[in-house]
């Protein structure tokens, strides 16, 4: 069985995770940001289970699953975070936001 | 040669996919538009997780990204509605942006910089890959050296999600 080079594998995260930098730094919405944000950690993810392509113990493998449970509890925080700003600022934009202080 | 392979062309189709949707993510300015790219790049990803041997990742990402997140995406940006005066529309898709040249060239350095920096090691896979389902040594090693951290994650998803409905909640 041929498999592919892993350097291939690690060119398409470096690649994912350049685009999800530079949608963080772009973007003014703040739901766009948070996409940015997953495109980046499933890059860093990507790396994980090509690396464990091999491996008897799976340890890539298990720290990715992990990852990605981690990643969905950071979503829905986040979301529901952006929620209640909404109700306060009545804006999603990034640079609307002023402290009242 | 390895690049006429049957597994290449489907890596170089994916790798089409998954890139090409996730430089639109970047390009587009409309929210919903983004989110439909989101998706094909995580249908790369299932994909990209396919061709590495690893299935029940492969499943487990379509399954939580495709049918959770991405719905509270969609979630996010119908309940977060934008009414400016200038377009008559219900709900504002378009976003702004700011310092484009910057970001593409902060993010085409970081991309040709970790391209670089990967090129100088020799990274190679371990070569005894078995043409079985990894789904049973996985069910193990949950049960087994990872009964802790699994047991931790579980609560740790369970104290997100009820502060997550906490935080949500209409205060006033």
């Amino acid at each position: 069985m041929n498999e592919i080079p892993l350097i291939f594998f690690l060119w398409v995260g470096a690649f994912l995770f350049a685009t999800g930098l530079s949608i963080i730094l772009i973007k003014r919405n703040v739901i766009f940001v948070l996409m940015g944000v997953e495109l980046m950690l499933n890059a860093a993810n990507l790396n994980l289970i090509a690396f464990s392509q091999g491996d008897e113990q799976n340890q890539g493998l298990m720290m990715g699953l992990f990852v990605l449970v981690i990643g969905v509890c950071e979503m829905s925080i986040a979301l529901a975070i952006i929620l209640q700003v909404y109700r306060r600022f009545k804006k999603i934009d990034i640079d609307q936001f002023q402290s009242r202080n | 040669m390895i690049m006429n392979s049957p597994l290449m062309i489907g890596f170089l189709a994916l790798t089409i996919l998954t890139c090409g949707s996730a430089f639109f993510m970047l390009w587009t300015k409309n929210v919903l538009h983004a989110a439909l790219a989101m998706f094909m790049t995580m249908l790369g990803l299932a994909g990209f997780y396919v061709l590495a041997f690893a299935d029940v990742m492969a499943v487990s990402h379509l399954m939580i990204y495709v049918g959770g997140v991405l719905i509270l995406i969609l979630f996010g940006i119908m309940m977060t509605s934008q009414r400016t005066s200038k377009s008559g529309q219900a709900n504002e898709l378009w976003t702004e942006q700011k310092g484009r040249f910057w970001a593409f060239f902060i993010g085409l350095t970081v991309f040709f910089g970790l391209s670089w920096l990967l090129g100088q090691q020799h990274f190679y896979a371990f070569s005894d890959i078995d043409e079985y389902s990894k789904l049973g040594r996985v069910g193990l090693s949950f049960m087994l050296e990872y009964s802790f951290p699994f047991e931790l994650t579980g609560v740790f998803l369970l104290i997100a999600l009820v502060g997550a409905t906490y935080i949500a909640k209409n205060h006033e």
